[in-house]
C-alpha cells in the first residue's frame, strides 16, 4: 500500500498505487436541486453505449430517488453498514474547514482501502450485488421519507424549510471516474487504467478475464458485468466526445451524452487541470469555481476514499445529517451558498447545459441591478449580468444574461406553430 | 517372572515392528505409492503404449498411472486471497508425442456457467516453469526471470463447447427485448471484437494456455495447444489435460528422461472462487520416464491392502507367539 493525498479527506490515506495524476481530470457538477427525474440523460446513454445484447440490466447512468431507491438496490446502504461494521463508531469526521487542502476538515474514519487493510485478503471492502439487486432500477421511484418509525404515512407538516420533514430527491449517477478509483485498485488484472489526458477510468476489454472484483470493489457499483462477452464493461465518460472527435463540434471537445441531453440543465461536465496532484488553482473554470472557490458542489461519499469526481449541489430541502452522511461536513455551507447566491455564483449557474461544448473558461459581464428584496430573511439582489463560456480552443461557445430576453410575437405569427 | 522373559518379549514386539515397518515399504515401492508431504513429491508420467482418450479421464488406462497425491492451500500471498485446504490426486501418462495430466478433486457442485452477475465457474489449472532447470520459480506465478506456463481448464468453457455459446438467452430464456440496433455491427461486442478469448463463441478448447512472469502479468499464449476435459461425477472433478511434449521453446518443455516442475491449482465456483482466490499446491518434480506403464497400477490400492494385513497379522501371530513363549 502506498500513501496518497486525498484532499476531500483532508489527509494522507492508503492506496494500492503511488499517487499519479493525469493532466486534465474529467469532472462534473449536477445540481440536485434542478433534477426532474426525467431519465434523459438515462436513455440517452443506453441509446449511446448500453443497447445490445448482455448489456440489458446496464445502466451507466442512473438517477434513483433518495432514501430508498438505489441501483443496485441499496448500494449505499449496504456498504456504509460494511465500513461501519469494519469500524464501529469510527467513521467521524473533523470537520473544521483547514483551507484550500482541507476543504473539508479532515476524516478520522476509514476508507474502503483502510477498512480493508487488516484483513489484507482484498485492497477494497466492497461487495459483489446480486443478480436480483441488479434489477428494477427505478425501485422506490418518488418514494418519500415520513414520519420516523411511522408507515406509510406523510408529516403533517411536510414541506417547511429549512427540513422537509416528508422528503425524497433525485441522486443522479455516473461512474465517478475517480481520482483513486476502487476498481482500478481491485483488479488483479492490471485491467483498468485512468487516461493520462483526461482522468477518464476504463476497462482493457483485451485484458479483463471477468473476475468481477471491480464490481465488487467500486464502492458506487458503476463497473458491471456483461454475462456475455465474460467481461466488465463501465462508463467511458463518453472519451470520444470528450476528446472532440465527435464530428458534430469539428475537434472541439463535447460534454458527455448524459450531460449534453439534461433536460433539467442540472448538469456540466468538463475538465480540470491537474497539478502538483491537484486541481490547479483556475478560478475561472466554472468547475474549479464551484467546487474549490465557492464550495456548492460536494463530492458523493467522500469518505469511501476513492475522490469521486462527479460534485453535487446537495438538495435544499433535505434533513442535514442524511446530507451529511452523503456528503460530508461541506453540505451546510454548501447549502447556505447556494440558497443565498452570490453574484458571481447567479452568473455561473446559467452556465448549465448551455452548450455541447464543454466550457473551459468564463467571463461574466456586468449588467444593472434588476431585483432588490429578501430571500430566507436575507436581503438578495440580482443583476442582469451576462455570462460567456469559452471553448478548448478560447472561442465563445455560449452567451447568456441572468435575465431571460422576452420575445413577443408579431400579430403575423400569433398563432404559427 | 524374571528380566530374561520380559526382553524376550520386548524382542520379540521390537522385531514385528521392524518386520512391518519393512513389509509397507517394500509394499509402497511395488505399488510405487508415493507420500505427499514436500516439494520432493514426484509425479512420474510412463509411456502408455495404449491410447489415452482426451475426452474420457475415467478411461481405464489411467489405472497404468502412479497416482499422486498433493496438499492444497489457500493463496494468501497477494490480494485477493482466498480458497482453501484440499487434496488433488496427480496422475500423468505419455506416448511419446503428448504428454497427459489427470487431475481429481472434491467438490459438491458442478458449476458450469458464467452468466448471471454473481456466478463463477469451476476450473482448475497446472503450471509448468517454461525453462526447466535449478532455478524453480516461484510457485506463484513465477517470476520475471523465470516465467511459467499455465495451463488453466475451465468448466463454463467446456460447456461452451459442449453445449454451444452459452448466451444470455440461454441464461434467462424468458427474456423478452424489442430489438437491438446494430445486432449484426462487431464493435458493440467490444471484447470479442479485441479478440479477448473470453468473449470467443467459438471455442476449440477448455484449456487457456497462459504465461506469467508475476502476478498480475498472467496473459494468455499466442498458442492455444492444451486440450483438457473434465468431468463431474458424484461430487468430484475428474480432469485431463493433453499438450505435445514439444511445442517450441515459448512454453513448458518435456522429454523422456528430463524432469521439470508442476504445480496445481483449483477453483471452486460455488465459493466465488476466481482469480487468487483459489488453493494451490506447492511445486512437485515431474518425471517424464522411458519406462512402460504397466497393467496393474491400478492394483495398488490392493497391495497396499495386503501388505498392510499382512503385516498386522504378521505382528499378531509375532506378538502372540513372544506371549506364548513368555508364558511358557
Ligand atoms: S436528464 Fe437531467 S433532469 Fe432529467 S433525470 Fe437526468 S439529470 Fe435529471
Ligand atoms: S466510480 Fe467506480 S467504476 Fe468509476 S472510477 Fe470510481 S471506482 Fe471505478
Amino acid at each position: 500500500m502506498a500513501k496518497v493525498y486525498n484532499w476531500q479527506l483532508g489527509r494522507e490515506m492508503d492506496y494500492r498505487f503511488p499517487e499519479a495524476h493525469p493532466q486534465w481530470q474529467f469532472a462534473a457538477v449536477f445540481n440536485i436541486n434542478r433534477c426532474i427525474a426525467c431519465q434523459t440523460c438515462t436513455m440517452a446513454c443506453k441509446s449511446t453505449w448500453t443497447f445490445s445484447r448482455g448489456q440489458e440490466f446496464m445502466w451507466w447512468n442512473n438517477v434513483e430517488t433518495k432514501p430508498y431507491g438505489g441501483y443496485p438496490h441499496h448500494w449505499d446502504v449496504k456498504l456504509l453498514q460494511l465500513l461501519e461494521e469494519a469500524n464501529p463508531g469510527g467513521q467521524v469526521w473533523n470537520g473544521a474547514q483547514q483551507g484550500d487542502r482541507q476543504p473539508y476538515g479532515i476524516y478520522q474514519g476509514q476508507t474502503i482501502f483502510e477498512a480493508a487493510a487488516e484483513a489484507g485478503n482484498e485492497t477494497a471492502l466492497g461487495y459483489l450485488p446480486t443478480e436480483q439487486e441488479w434489477t428494477a432500477p427505478n425501485l422506490y421511484e418518488d418514494t418519500a421519507k415520513g414520519p420516523q418509525g411511522a408507515r406509510n404515512k406523510l408529516h403533517s407538516e411536510g414541506t417547511r424549510l429549512p427540513e422537509h420533514n416528508t422528503w425524497f430527491f433525485y441522486l443522479q449517477r455516473i461512474c465517478n471516474h475517480c481520482t483513486y478509483p476502487g476498481c482500478v485498485a481491485a483488479c488483479p488484472r492490471n485491467a483498468i487504467y485512468k487516461r493520462p489526458e483526461d482522468g477518464i477510468v476504463l476497462i482493457d476489454q483485451e485484458r479483463c478475464r471477468g473476475y468481477r472484483k471491480c464490481v465488487e470493489q467500486c464502492p458506487y457499483k458503476k463497473s458491471m458485468y456483461r454475462p456475455n462477452m465474460r467481461v466488465s464493461e463501465k462508463c467511458v465518460g463518453c472519451y470520444p466526445r470528450v476528446e472532440g472527435s465527435d464530428p458534430l463540434t469539428k475537434g472541439i471537445p463535447m460534454e458527455a451524452r448524459c450531460m449534453a441531453t439534461c433536460v433539467g440543465k442540472i448538469r456540466m461536465q468538463g475538465l480540470v487541470r491537474i497539478e502538483d496532484g491537484d486541481w490547479a488553482e483556475d478560478a475561472s473554470n466554472p468547475l474549479y469555481y464551484l467546487v474549490r472557490k465557492e464550495r456548492v458542489a460536494l463530492p458523493l461519499y467522500p469518505q469511501f476514499g476513492t475522490e469521486p469526481n462527479i460534485y453535487y449541489i446537495p438538495p435544499r430541502w433535505v434533513p442535514r445529517p442524511y446530507l451529511r452522511q452523503m456528503f460530508g461536513p461541506g453540505v451546510d455551507e454548501a447549502i447556505d451558498r447556494y440558497t443565498n447566491p452570490s453574484r458571481e455564483l447567479q452568473a455561473v449557474l446559467q452556465l448549465f447545459r448551455a452548450s455541447q461544448k464543454i466550457i473551459f473558461r468564463y467571463e461574466i459581464e456586468e449588467g444593472e441591478k434588476v431585483l432588490d428584496t429578501e430571500i430566507n430573511g436575507r436581503p438578495f439582489q440580482m443583476y442582469n449580468d451576462t455570462v460567456i463560456g469559452f471553448d478548448k480552443e478560447g472561442n465563445e461557445a455560449v452567451r447568456l444574461s441572468l435575465e431571460e430576453p422576452f420575445h413577443v410575437r408579431s400579430e403575423q405569427y400569433q398563432n404559427s406553430i | 517372572m524374571g528380566g530374561g522373559e520380559l526382553r524376550i518379549t520386548a524382542g520379540w514386539t521390537v522385531a514385528g515392528i521392524i518386520a512391518l515397518a519393512l513389509i509397507v515399504s517394500v509394499g509402497l515401492t511395488l505399488s510405487d505409492m508415493r507420500l505427499a508431504s514436500s516439494q520432493t513429491i514426484t509425479l512420474v508420467a510412463k509411456r502408455s503404449e495404449v491410447e489415452v482418450p482426451l475426452d474420457d479421464p475415467f478411461a481405464r488406462v489411467w489405472n497404468r498411472a502412479n497416482p499422486v497425491e498433493a496438499p492444497l492451500s489457500a493463496q494468501n500471498i497477494t490480494p485477493p486471497k482466498g480458497g482453501g485446504d484440499r487434496t488433488i490426486t496427480a496422475r500423468a501418462l505419455h506416448d511419446g508425442e503428448r504428454l497427459y495430466i489427470l487431475m481429481e478433486w472434491d467438490d459438491d457442485s458442478e458449476d458450469l456457467l458464467v452468466s448471471r452477475q454473481a456466478e463463477f465457474s469451476d476450473a482448475a489449472a497446472v503450471q509448468f516453469p517454461v525453462a526447466p532447470g535449478e532455478n524453480v520459480p516461484a510457485f506463484c506465478m513465477g517470476d520475471p526471470t523465470s516465467p511459467v506456463n499455465i495451463w488453466q481448464w475451465k468448466a463454463a468453457w467446456q460447456a461452451d463447447m459442449e453445449q454451444g455459446f452459452v448466451d444470455v438467452q440461454d441464461a434467462y430464456p424468458d427474456m423478452q427485448v424489442d430489438l437491438y440496433p446494430f445486432e449484426e455491427e462487431a464493435e458493440f461486442y467490444p471484447a470479442r471484437a479485441v479478440g479477448n478469448v473470453f468473449a470467443q463463441d467459438d471455442r476449440t478448447t477448455a484449456v487457456d494456455n497462459l504465461l506469467a512472469g508475476s502476478f498480475g502479468t498472467l496473459t494468455q499464449a499466442p498458442d492455444q495447444v492444451v486440450q483438457g476435459t473434465g468431468v463431474w461425477r458424484d461430487g468430484s472433478w475428474r480432469l485431463v489435460f493433453a499438450r505435445d511434449l514439444n511445442v517450441g521453446e515459448d512454453y513448458s518443455q518435456f522429454a523422456e528422461e528430463e524432469s521439470t516442475n508442476i504445480a496445481f491449482a483449483v477453483w471452486d465456483g460455488a465459493r466465488g472462487e476466481r482469480d487468487g482466490i483459489k488453493s494451490v499446491s506447492q511445486f512437485l518434480t515431474l518425471e517424464v520416464s522411458p519406462d512402460v506403464a504397466e497393467p496393474g497400477g491400478g492394483v495398488t490400492v490392493w497391495i497396499i491392502v495386503v501388505v498392510v494385513l499382512g503385516a498386522v497379522a504378521l505382528t499378531l501371530v509375532l506378538a502372540l507367539y513372544g506371549r506364548q513363549r513368555q508364558n511358557g
